[in-house]
């Protein structure tokens, strides 16, 4: 418990820091001045849900592999904050656009992509409020994560193949290779931050999901008697 | 310093998601430590 | 080789089983056909815009009507309680997938070829030029729906709600397919056809994937 509240704790102040760093210390963007500041949350968040997604992943792999429910407990915490984390890129990267491209949303190949992996997730979730057994709804969507997980790259690959007609945008091209030393050490210490952030969330909602498979254990027990 | 209420709206409506989901698995933790309470009373008193 | 025979077998009992009531074939082909005609309804496209839209429109039409047909694929096995004796009746679970995904891709093909004439006259979309490489990108589009559909119709047969679950789990996962054959048809069916070869390795690329992935997990999709 007091592990936990340590987590939270460096999760917050991590966050809060990065937030800081991202309006002060980073130098404001010469082009397209300060939206640009967006860029520390919105794709950090991105990295920390791709790395939930993938952790889902690594869950659902184990779980059909040796059947232990701590895997499936990861399966579903993975998914959620994923999705929570996709959520809100999906909601920062139209504020960005806007601004910077004149529309909401473009089905853009990132954000298309990230579009279909977030409905995938949801597709995740549902099946499993669908499925009453424990035992077969762990498989079953350890599964379908996996069929999910395997079809990200050829999703992302389709859409940036044959999708996009208009050339790429300039902000995303530049990540990486024009980008200014503090932009990148901010960006960098800003991913860590929603990582921690994420591991935070993450065992939180395993921890409630230990609970809860504990109470249908004792749930039925009591009804045996 | 053109933009700046979209960097905060993004911000804003951003922490705002995940403080609501922070929220729902909190409030689903609670309901469930009380069912796991109500539950183990009521075992040891049927056995 | 008995997972080749096995297959063989299951599969000859699939095409009995459809052919001799039709039911899916006649069904499909008239959903797609519905839903060819309310398109027009809901868009009403030049002649231009037909050519440009109409292959996409097409290959949704393909995609909802799989999602549809893919439904009984095993729950009717369940219905009859006949899986748990297949299983022990074949060594390899691999090879009911295998029967079962050929005569769904069989299935989808044909609706497929008895829906593109009427496609072509009804969205004024000539489809003769480049018939062979527009069947060649049909049967790899239609074995990939079969191949995932396949796999997810053995998970949602298992759930509750299973005829609203199929498409949603089984639409998003066909986005690749869907993107890709829209768009290489389209390019086939422009007045200039280009036969877009990145694209048709594309979907090949994407039945091996998925192919390989039910060949390692398929024995426990069907686990009782």
């Amino acid at each position: 418990m007091t592990k936990r509240i340590i987590l939270a704790a460096v999760a917050i102040l991590l966050v809060i820091a990065s937030a800081y760093a991202s309006f002060f210390i980073a130098p404001t963007e010469r082009t397209m001045g300060v939206i640009q500041r967006i860029f520390y949350f919105h794709v950090a968040s991105a990295w920390a849900g791709f790395t939930a997604f993938f952790l889902c992943f690594i869950g659902n792999l184990l779980y059909v592999w040796r059947r232990k429910q701590q895997y499936d407990w990861l399966g579903v915490s993975g998914a959620e904050v994923g999705l929570a984390f996709t959520t809100v890129v999906l909601i920062t990267g139209p504020i960005w656009a806007h601004p910077v491209w004149g529309i909401w949303w473009t089905w853009d190949a990132r954000l298309t992509s990230t579009f279909v992996l977030w409905l995938l997730y949801v597709s995740y979730l549902l099946l499993r409020t669908l499925v009453e057994e424990p035992d077969r709804r762990a498989l079953l969507s350890s599964l379908f994560g996996i069929f999910a997980f395997i079809d990200v790259p050829l999703v992302s690959g389709a859409i940036r193949w044959w999708r996009t007609q208009h050339p790429q945008p300039v902000i995303m091209g530049g990540q990486g290779s024009g980008l200014d030393p503090t932009m990148k050490a901010v960006f960098f210490f800003s991913a860590f931050a929603m990582h921690v952030f994420m591991a935070f969330l993450l065992v939180e909602r395993y921890a409630l999901e230990r609970m809860q498979t504990e109470a249908d254990f004792l749930a039925r027990e009591v009804e045996a008697q | 310093m053109k933009n700046l209420d979209s960097v905060f709206a993004a911000y804003l409506i951003g922490w705002g998601v995940f403080f609501l989901f922070y929220l729902t698995v909190a409030r689903r933790t609670s309901a469930v430590r009380a069912e796991l309470e109500r539950l183990k009373n009521q075992l040891p008193k049927a056995k | 080789m008995s997972l080749l025979s096995n297959t063989a077998v299951l599969l000859g009992k699939e095409l009995r089983t459809e052919f001799r009531s039709r039911e899916l074939l006649t069904t499909t082909v008239v959903f797609i056909l519905v839903v060819l005609i309310l398109f027009s309804f809901a868009i009403s496209p030049t002649s231009e815009e037909s050519r440009e839209f109409g292959p996409g429109l097409l290959w949704l039409a393909i995609l909802f009507a799989a999602s549809l047909m893919l439904q009984p694929c095993f729950l009717r096995e369940q219905h009859n309680d006949t899986l748990s004796s297949l299983r022990l009746a074949v060594g390899d679970p691999f090879s009911i997938f295998l029967a079962k995904l050929s005569a769904n891709t069989l299935f989808l093909l044909v609706t497929e070829i008895l829906m593109l004439p009427l496609f072509a006259i009804f969205y004024n979309v000539p489809i003769l030029p480049e018939l062979h490489y527009l069947l060649l990108v049909l049967f790899l589009g239609s074995l990939g729906i079969s191949i995932a559909g396949t796999a997810l119709s053995a998970i949602s047969a298992q759930a509750r709600m299973r005829e609203l679950l199929l498409p949603l789990l089984l639409l998003p996962l066909l986005t690749p397919i869907l993107v890709v054959s829209a768009t290489v048809s389209v390019s086939l069916l422009d007045r200039q056809p280009i036969v877009q070869w990145k694209g048709i390795a594309f979907l090949a690329a994407f039945d091996v994937v998925f192919l390989t992935a039910l060949w390692l997990f398929g024995e426990y999709l069907l686990e009782e």
